[in-house]
């Protein structure tokens, strides 16, 4: 908690109700809770001031797929630096991947996991659990014990269930629990060893593609599935225009679906990857222009839930392979908020209110957690966003361990001053 | 002609420009008269050292980058690393300091991943050329096939090359195709469907079958080498179907002898499979001249091409 109150003066609160901002100066007091919200309050005695003329007061986001590397990867990242980085971008609330070493498969490492969370992160972390036993999709895991842990989520993340017979059984019984199913949406025996989207690009680089029916048959393969067996559905990453429309013939069906995209795949497509440079190397890989532009569109139709940043730390030493041998995936929390806010509300594509109903409320939502908005009477979840200013994402700018991101060298409309949560000012 | 820009590495055909390309060829050709005489050596590259770096076993090239770096005078060494013994993960970066410690002034590079000869000239001051890496390019055999098809079409502008197989998994055939094209040569392929990718260039016309090809009226056939087996899968039912569909046989050879046209192949050919014993005896096999101007043109980019190395 902080030693003193907070008094945010001359913003504007930005919400999910509304694209209107509403001025008004907002007073977080020392325990962290909001106590008052209005236009020319006064200064409370003591209050640390903090002006925010020109800057917009936006409530936290929560992003449901990041991976954390802690524990066995700390050489990536560690939960202390991913929360540095969450802060640093807006983020005042994830969920952790399952792929740890060893992977969270049990509710024991479930346990340890949030014991560890606890210690070391200033912001709330829910630890997912796999679905199968070190994510090998051969037996399932140890669904009860997880459940009991309170997990999210069970995923396993970046890898598919292949076996349709035991992702059924998953599915099956994590209805039991009503434990939400993710799935990742790849099917390994087309995607291969594929490393960009096979297509023209592929082709041109004589890099093996991963075709867009990879992604395409396992998201209707699992949407059967969770329609037969009355599971809740999740899927990761959608990256492909067609795999978008069966989430949309499903959920006009009924089917407990919903879904995520990544920042990548709305502002990134394969004709970005130039001179094989591996930070623009990513599961799902980044796809045709077509395929951006209908999801840009499904986002703002609510055919897609929720942004979700795949934050996937790695070394810039890892990412100097060759692009075939480079591990997939960059770091993402930093640069979201960032990034969505450069391409589409500066240029007016949508506003504020649907990325924090895409970015904030709905990945709460999904897991059973409150939507923040910055009220009265309500614990201070928030960050000040100055729209006038720019940012330019350098490895230095980056706080998580691995500085690897598509957009460094990039100047960005807008900066991200300062984040508050759990009473806590980080600028 | 001597006006043009420096260059340091040789990674793909797309970023040579047409006058670099006519540079290069038409200094093959003095090159090429030399091996006529008693002795074949020239000084020009006196004192440089050039390295051949294979991570892929290759005889022919390698031995090909050899002769002529030799012909230029230059010191050689052979650097095989099989992949075997290469540990997965390994870091390329590693290798990069070795090699700039080796201080050589041209590494020549095969690899089996794509983009590896880019990142070594990133890091090096010597020249770098790309002896292959993964399906990527090939950018010396695309100008020792551009000069061969000039040998004997001076008038070159307008003709058309035919390259048969394995389009998908062929660095050959996307560097060749894409010389041809920005030489203003016409170029179609024919193979099976699972062989030839939609997202090839825009210019290779996709022929259905040999009638189509002969129809088609080709100046040249390039036959690609074939690969049964891949990571990756089976892409045709057996090697008896493929030479049966695909394969340079006797009767197909009437129709050449009728057309004119040329035989071509990057070697090493798969008797039996995509060309017959009867087929490699064809009077109009250009598979060794390929081989004796490879030779030429890798002694004209080695000339061509200007090392940074005293910058390091």
């Amino acid at each position: 908690m902080g030693e003193v109150s907070l008094f945010f003066i001359n913003g504007r609160i930005a919400a999910a109700e509304s694209s209107e901002l509403r001025e008004a100066d907002v007073l977080v007091d020392a325990a962290g809770i909001i106590t008052a919200i209005g236009t020319g309050l006064p200064a409370p005695e003591g209050a640390e001031v903090i002006d925010c003329a020109g800057c917009l007061l936006v409530p936290g986001m929560f992003d449901v797929h990041v991976h954390s590397r802690e524990p066995g990867d700390e050489h990536k990242e560690t939960l202390a630096s991913c929360a540095a980085a969450a802060l640093h971008g807006g983020v005042t609330g994830l969920v952790l991947m399952p792929d740890t070493s060893p992977p969270v498969d049990s509710g024991n490492l479930v346990k340890s996991a949030m014991d560890l969370v606890s210690e070391v992160s200033p912001i709330p972390m829910h630890q997912s659990g796999c679905l199968t036993k070190g994510r090998q999709g051969t037996e399932l895991a140890g669904f009860s014990g997880m459940a009991s842990r309170g997990v999210p989520m069970l995923t396993d993340a970046d890898r598919t269930v292949s076996c349709p017979d035991l992702m059924r059984r998953c599915m099956e019984y994590a209805r039991d629990f009503d434990l939400l199913v993710t799935s990742h949406t790849d099917t390994p025996a087309l995607s291969k060893a594929g490393v960009v989207n096979e297509g023209r690009v592929s082709y041109r680089f004589g890099l093996p593609g991963i075709p867009g029916i990879s992604q395409e048959i396992a998201i209707d393969r699992d949407i059967l599935i969770a329609s037969h067996t009355g599971a809740r559905l999740h899927l990761q990453q959608l990256s492909t225009a067609r795999g978008l429309e069966s989430v949309r013939r499903a959920k006009e069906a009924g089917t407990k679906v919903t879904c995520e995209v990544s920042p990548h795949h709305l502002v990134l497509s394969e004709l970005e990857i130039r001179d094989y440079n591996t930070h623009f190397k990513f599961n799902p890989p980044l796809r045709s222009v077509e395929d951006t532009e209908a999801l840009v569109a499904g986002l703002i139709d609510g055919s897609i839930d929720i942004i979700a940043s795949d934050h996937a730390p790695h070394t810039e030493f890892e990412k100097s392979s060759d692009f075939g041998s480079a591990p997939f995936g960059a770091a993402g929390l930093e640069t979201t908020v960032l990034v969505l806010h450069d391409r589409f509300i500066r240029t007016g594509v949508f506003g504020w209110d649907l990325l924090i109903q895409r970015y904030s409320d709905a990945p709460r939502k999904l897991i059973g957690q409150l939507p923040v908005a910055i009220s009265e009477g309500t614990a201070a979840e928030f960050f000040v966003f100055d729209p006038a200013a720019q940012t330019v994402i350098t490895r230095d700018y980056l706080r998580t361990k691995s500085p690897v991101s598509p957009f460094i060298g990039e100047t960005l409309a807008g900066a991200i001053r300062g984040t508050i949560v759990r009473g806590m000012w980080f600028a | 002609m001597s006006e043009l820009k420096p260059r340091k590495d040789l990674l793909d055909i797309e970023s040579l420009d047409r006058e670099e390309i006519e540079y290069v060829l038409e200094n093959a050709v003095p090159f090429k008269q030399l091996f006529q005489r008693s002795v074949k050596k020239v000084p020009t590259l006196r004192g440089k050292t050039v390295l051949n770096l294979f991570y892929e076993p290759s005889t022919r090239t390698s031995s090909s980058f050899e002769v002529a770096a030799n012909r230029l005078s230059a010191d050689v060494t052979n650097f095989t690393i099989s992949s075997s013994s290469v540990v997965k993960g390994e870091s390329l970066l590693d290798t990069i300091e070795t090699l700039q410690a080796m201080r050589s002034d041209y590494i020549v590079i095969r690899h089996q991943a794509a983009g590896v000869p880019g990142i070594v000239a990133k890091h090096t001051g010597a020249s770098v050329i790309n002896a292959g890496d993964g399906y990527h390019a090939h950018p010396t055999q695309a100008l020792l096939d551009a000069m061969t098809i000039r040998e004997v079409y001076p008038e070159y502008k307008g003709r058309k090359v035919v390259i048969v197989g394995d389009v998908l998994h062929s660095r050959v055939a996307r560097s060749t195709s894409t010389l041809l094209n920005k030489l203003g040569i016409e170029v179609a392929v024919l193979g099976p469907g699972s062989l030839i990718p939609e997202g090839r260039h825009d210019f290779m016309t996709r022929l259905r079958s040999w009638d189509e090809v002969f129809d088609w009226k080709p100046d040249a056939v390039y036959l690609l080498r074939v690969q049964m087996e891949r990571q990756e899968g089976q892409f045709f039912p057996s090697i008896a179907e493929y030479h049966k569909m695909y394969g340079m046989n006797s009767q197909r050879l009437v129709r050449m002898r009728e057309l004119g046209a040329y035989l071509m192949h990057p070697g090493p050919v798969n008797r039996g499979v995509e060309i017959t014993d009867e087929a490699m005896r064809y009077e109009r096999s250009l598979i060794s001249t390929q081989v004796e101007n490879g030779i030429a043109v890798r002694m004209a980019v080695l000339h061509w091409l200007k090392p940074e190395t005293d910058k390091d």
